[in-house]
């Protein structure tokens, strides 16, 4: 058969590239930010101290953000159009979730924390309906 | 100039001026032949191309073709078809853009769910690094001769399934 001679192969290697998703996603790793904030929030109730007071408010800001991060990941890399199917509020789900991450960003209401602690356990609902247990952790969940 | 200069030098430089001989000849050195990974050009390029590359473009080519750069983020060499060139305009989910003079706005074929069927994530183009300057243009892509199954001119235009916003 007729090859390609050797001296004409190409001298470079170009990249069509996308990212290289893991595979690996749980959204007990959004729940932890979020109990951070929560914790944070029942700290900040118990304590006056001004410094105290500012260090929380900031790291209570970064744990948010991370938290919307993670489900962020979660909606547009995780959930895909046939997961619909099995749980038809997917978009809204994530949309009232995300939404609740900027409240309790800027929030010191500790309801606001609990709301978004409800809204993921939602989301994990909707993780384990679509078969996520299984598939996007190495051997199901820590026992 | 100075007299110590080769004399085809001077020459060069006097017929094209001094930065156009300079890039004209960075430019010869290629790459003229390129293999392409990965899928984001997928249908009309494929994983394990062989490519032919005209290095010499110094400005962007025209809307559709397909164009091999370093990319503005890694400096990773990347291939992308040409959505909008210079002065032209960029619609985006919120509002648009209208690229510089020197830029161009690159995007990959594959669609998300195309991608996504295939096991890869987003495709990796201006809709995450922006415009991208002219300076980082290395050549246009125009002639696949390899896999011999599939050796042929580059199409101008992207693919129905490929058409993106």
């Amino acid at each position: 058969m007729f090859r390609i001679p050797r001296f004409l192969a190409p001298t470079t290697t170009v990249h069509a590239h996308c990212d290289l998703p893991c595979g690996i996603y749980d959204p007990e790793q959004a729940r932890i930010e979020a109990e951070s904030c929560y914790k944070i929030i029942e700290k900040m109730g118990a304590n006056d101290d001004k410094t105290f007071t500012a260090r929380a408010i900031g790291i209570k800001e970064q744990r948010a953000d991370l938290a919307k991060h993670h489900l962020d990941v979660l909606w547009h890399d995780y959930f895909k159009p046939e997961h619909l199917d099995k749980v038809p509020n997917l978009h809204e789900l994530f949309w009232n979730a995300t939404k609740q991450v900027s409240k309790v960003k800027a929030s010191t209401d500790i309801a606001d924390a609990r709301k978004l602690l409800d809204l993921i356990d939602e989301i994990d609902a909707a993780w384990k309906a679509t078969g996520g247990e299984e598939k996007t952790r190495v051997a199901g969940r820590p026992a | 100039m100075s007299d110590s200069e080769p004399r085809r030098e001077a020459g060069l430089r006097r017929v094209l001026g001094m930065r156009r001989a300079a890039s004209l000849r960075a430019r010869l050195a290629g790459p003229w032949r390129v293999a392409v990974t990965e899928s984001s050009m997928a249908p009309a390029i494929r994983s394990g191309d062989w490519l032919l590359v005209d290095p010499t473009t110094a400005r962007w080519p025209r809307r559709g073709s397909i164009v091999v750069f370093r990319e503005p983020d890694s400096d990773l060499l990347a291939i992308k078809r040409l959505a909008a060139g210079p002065g032209e305009r960029v619609d985006l989910d919120e509002g648009h853009l209208i690229l510089d003079s020197d830029e161009a706005w690159l995007l990959s074929d594959a669609t998300d769910a195309e991608l996504l069927a295939v096991g890869a994530g987003q495709p990796i183009d201006s809709r995450r690094y922006g415009p991208v300057p002219v300076e980082l243009l290395v050549g246009r892509a125009w002639f696949r001769y390899g896999p011999l199954t599939r050796v042929g001119r580059l199409a101008g235009k992207p693919p129905v399934s490929g058409t993106r916003d």
